[in-house]
């Protein structure tokens, strides 16, 4: 396509940012003169102005003004849709790709962001008004649509909503995309229409990994939410169970191997449950005669004491599998005997062919085991009397104790439980990985990012924490600018959005706020 | 009344326990052993996130070293017998605590020389101390080239290198450039265009894909690089990016320990190779055949750059050596196990000539004009104080290096196969199975 640098100056006079501020005054205002004015918040209003002038320029302000009944939220979406298209022409159109850049970095980006995050909050403390989210909102509306935030938050302060930080997010996430694409038009991430494929490939293997790697957080997230410590002996846990359900598989496949006379060899699937069930009765024991004591209030430093005596349990564990199974990698049979799945290539159109794309067969499978894992898990707390038990006891031990639940067999449970959930984890990736007695502490890491992204204690925010950090690794990798350092940093991008969730959430998506 | 016969027992099981050692000692009574033992330092990462198998597999032959010396009435100097230790000092791989055991090796436990060191970065942060305390040392697995040619370059071509007039380092494993010629004069023999290294980021890793990338590019090859981390388990995302791209040549692997296995495995599982498109050149670790097939099940007709001499040239000495580490480990000898068993017996032989363990001068001496058949082959060092001077074209980690390490290129053919029946392709006068590669789906 050929660089024409006029298309920026026509789309800034016939929309853009300009008829979107006009739109954010002139709708309201037009609203106040109705005889009959619409009953729809202010800021409704300013929402509608503002994506109408930016997407048709005058043609929606009039649209809209015109013909009320089509502010919607479906009209809303329509025009943020057409905003990133006709947006996205421009710049295509425009031959440096600097000057989009440079632009989105004067109108919007990081340094409005951090300016209305700084300035909308106070302002709300200041009217006295609901100032839930306003943070975020105000961060994410900063970098999307720049000094406009200020058009739509500053005066009315209206409540924040979800759908405000959603559109504001996914304004933001595709302006990154667009600058991104602009910068490194070769990357395969980009490049139209092949990217489609890829992004789909790389997402498929971040919600693959994602959902193994929410398996292990789960278990972190319910001994916190239930005890309130956190476990550091989580990722030795994870890498016992790999190991249980190893030599289970070896020595149970050895004695049915003699009995039977014919080589057997047991799938890996039942090394999960028995791992499980050992490392349960571990855990729960340990519980039973190390934590105990720090809820009797036997503790003084009851909080640092927990975090002691959990790495101490974790070395202990670690050195004596090093010392019993050596250091020498080993890892178990497959799950399935199909290598890898594969969505086979589809011409959709002459020009644009979708797929192959490609899912490593075991990790399929040990995707679907921590799925339904995770959804036992919550049938458990949500349908059983021991699970709103649980629940209970990590909303509020004492009321809980009240109503007969002995908050102690909770603690117990809880620690047993998470401490299965990790070993589980552990016996579900063996197939997969390498196994060694140190294979823990690179999980066990990106756990506790999961855990705190996701809200400490809330297990489907695990879940999804899970599913957001594999994306986002596989996305970081697949996608980074130079090829040779993308893996390199795959485990930076997942604290890059950890960091920013923590400043901008910081109970974390799904977190319970502590009063 | 209870409690004192409890202490009596605990009493008379230590000193029962204290007895022990010496009835050792008087086992290898056919010698009369002096008083004084020497001890030498022993570097092997033995916990994570150091290669532990590697470590472990040092360790062992350290020990197994000591114990065949000793069997043999020690290291006997003016006809004095001296039993020998090797205190193994755990480096976990990492410079700063490679360099604080060093120091305790050295200042507490009063070595009297160093073996060892499979890390190049922890063998590059310890060569000073032991330079500074004047400890002769001989590596036995570190390869980074400047591990041997700092001794020159430092200053400005003019060894030795420190003020006393002595250069302390040597080394008996090969530098990076001498394994990647390998892999690289082989790459060419079969033809590659297109080349996608995939490099750990470490000062083993780094260096190393600099001089094959040179190499490569220096023959018209097209060279792209891919950093990972050691540890990473997950690389089924750059792997996809690779998938993506048009498939290479071939792919190899500058990634050590059970990272490599792990990378193998999936780069198998997908599809990208081997196959024959591609080529796959693992890392050395594959010659671990027990290791290699358990966790690179999917890893058939992969290559592998072999550090040592191959199996079919066993010496007496390598086939008793590999049939002591077969008891203990199940698996074939690798060659940095080989190499610290002789370095302990180079050490030793050094210690015998120069007539004293405590002499460093002497014994640096007798270390660059040694010349001993040891496990792995003949010993000996071209360029030390002995020859300073390196002829035009040598490179400069010629220098205290031994120069006859034997890497070869061999291939799996065959699923589960032994490394010992795996087939040597590169250099074609170690070949086996007459052939240069084994295309995927072929026997030779």
């Amino acid at each position: 396509m050929e660089a024409d640098s006029s298309a920026l100056l026509n789309w800034l006079m016939l929309a853009g940012p300009l008829w979107a501020a006009l739109g954010m005054l002139l709708l309201p205002a037009r609203n106040r003169r109705r005889p009959k004015p619409l009953k729809v918040p202010l800021a409704t209003l300013q929402i509608a102005g503002l994506i109408a002038g930016f997407a048709l320029g005058p043609l929606g302000i009039a649209l809209f003004a015109l013909v009320p009944r089509a502010i919607r939220r479906s009209t809303f979406i329509a025009g943020l849709l057409l905003t990133v298209f006709t947006v996205s022409q421009v710049l295509v159109r425009v031959g440096d790709p600097n000057l989009p850049t440079t632009l989105w970095l004067l109108l919007a980006g990081p340094l409005w962001a951090g300016i209305a995050a700084y300035l909308l909050p106070r302002r709300y403390r200041h009217q006295e008004a609901d100032d839930q989210n306003v943070l975020t909102a105000a961060a994410l509306g900063g970098f999307a649509i720049g000094p406009l935030i200020f058009g739509l938050l500053w005066q009315g302060t209206p409540k924040i909503t979800r759908d405000w930080i959603l559109t504001f997010g996914s304004l933001g996430a595709w302006q990154i995309y667009a600058v991104f694409a602009l910068q490194n038009p070769d990357n395969p991430c980009v490049q139209a229409p092949f990217a489609v494929s890829y992004l789909t490939q790389q997402t498929a293997n971040g919600i693959v990994i994602g959902c193994i790697y929410s398996l292990m957080a789960v278990g972190l997230t319910l001994i916190y939410s239930v005890q309130g410590i956190v476990s550091f002996a989580h990722g030795q846990l994870y890498m016992v169970g790999g190991y249980f359900s190893f030599y289970f598989l070896l020595y149970s496949g050895d004695v049915l191997s003699d009995i039977t006379g014919m080589e057997v060899s047991i799938n890996p699937v039942w090394g999960i449950p028995v791992s499980g069930f050992i490392v349960f009765i571990m855990g729960a024991l340990f519980e039973r005669s190390f934590l105990k004591p720090m809820h009797e209030g036997v503790i003084e430093r009851a909080s640092e004491y927990a975090i002691l005596i959990t790495f101490g349990f974790g070395f202990v564990i670690e050195y004596t599998t090093l010392a019993l199974a050596g250091p020498f990698p080993q890892r178990a049979e497959r799950f399935i005997e199909l290598r890898r799945f594969t969505l086979p290539r589809v011409q959709v159109t002459e020009d644009f062919v979708f797929g192959p794309i490609n899912i490593i067969g075991d990790r399929a499978f040990a995707m679907v085991v921590g799925v339904v894992l995770i959804f036992a898990l919550l049938y458990f707390l949500q349908r059983t009397w021991t699970g709103r038990a649980l629940r209970a006891t990590s909303q509020d031990r004492q009321a809980a104790a009240v109503t007969g639940i002995n908050p102690t067999n909770m603690n117990t449970l809880s620690f047993g439980l998470g401490s299965m959930l990790a070993a589980m984890s552990g016996a579900a990736l063996i197939p997969i990985f390498a196994w060694v007695p140190w294979v823990g502490a690179e999980m066990v890491g990106r756990s506790y990012v999961i855990v705190v992204l996701g809200g400490l204690g809330s297990v489907p925010g695990a879940l999804v924490g899970g599913i957001i950090v594999g994306i986002v690794e596989a996305l970081g990798a697949g996608c980074h600018p130079d090829p040779s350092r993308g893996a390199a940093y795959k485990e930076a991008f997942a604290l890059v959005i950890f960091a920013l969730v923590l400043l901008l959430k910081p109970t974390g998506l799904f977190g319970r706020e502590q009063h | 009344m209870k409690k004192r016969y409890s202490l009596l027992g605990m009493m008379a099981l230590l000193v029962l326990l204290s007895l022990i050692p010496l009835g050792m000692v008087q086992a290898d009574g056919h010698c009369e052993f002096d008083d004084y033992i020497i001890r030498i330092g022993g570097l092997a990462p033995m916990s994570a996130p150091g290669a532990v198998a590697g470590g472990v597999a040092m360790d062992w032959a350290f020990n197994q070293a000591a114990a065949d010396i000793n069997a043999d009435c020690g290291i006997t100097i003016d006809g004095v017998h001296h039993q020998v230790e090797v205190i193994t000092g755990d480096s976990e791989g990492s410079a700063e605590r490679g360099q604080a055991v060093a120091e305790r090796l050295i200042l507490e436990d009063e070595v009297d020389a160093m073996v060892g060191v499979y890390h190049s970065a922890v063998g590059l942060s310890t060569m000073g101390i032991m330079e500074e305390n004047g400890i002769p040392t001989v590596f036995s697995e570190p390869w980074n080239d400047n591990v041997s040619a700092n001794g020159i370059r430092e200053f400005d071509g003019a060894p030795p290198r420190f003020d006393d007039g002595i250069d302390h380092i040597f080394r008996i494993s090969p530098a990076s450039s001498m394994v990647g010629s390998a892999v690289v004069n082989w790459l060419l023999t079969v033809g590659v265009d297109d080349v996608i290294l995939i490099v750990e980021n470490t000062d083993y890793g780094q260096p190393a894909a600099a001089d094959e990338t040179a190499r490569l590019e220096a023959a018209g090859v097209n060279v792209s690089k891919i950093d990972v981390e050691l540890g990473t388990e997950d690389f089924v995302p750059i792997l996809s990016r690779i998938q993506a791209q048009e498939a290479p040549d071939a792919i190899r692997i500058l990634v050590t320990g059970e990272t490599s296995f792990n990378l193998t495995q999936q780069m198998a599982e997908l599809g990208i190779a081997p196959t024959e498109d591609t080529i796959c050149v693992t890392n050395q670790i594959a010659f671990q055949s027990e290791q290699y097939w358990a966790t690179v099940p999917d890893g058939n007709y992969c290559a592998f750059n072999r550090v040592g001499i191959i199996p079919s040239l066993f010496s007496d000495k390598a086939i008793e050596l590999n049939n002591n580490y077969e008891a203990a480990f199940e698996d074939i000898v690798p060659s940095y196990a080989m190499a610290s068993y002789d370095a302990v017996f180079i050490v030793k032989d050094a210690m015998e000539r120069a007539g004293s363990y405590s002499d460093a001068a002497a014994i640096v001496e007798a270390i660059e004009t040694v010349d001993i058949d040891l496990s792995q082959g003949r010993y000996y060092f071209d360029y030390g104080s002995h020859n300073p001077e390196l002829p035009e074209g040598t490179p400069d980690f010629m220098w205290h290096q031994w120069p006859d390490p034997i890497v070869t290129v061999m291939q799996y053919f065959e699923q589960g196969q032994s490394s010992l029946e795996a087939a040597v392709v590169y250099p074609e006068v170690y070949q086996t199975h007459g052939t240069a590669y084994v295309v995927p789906g072929t026997s030779p």
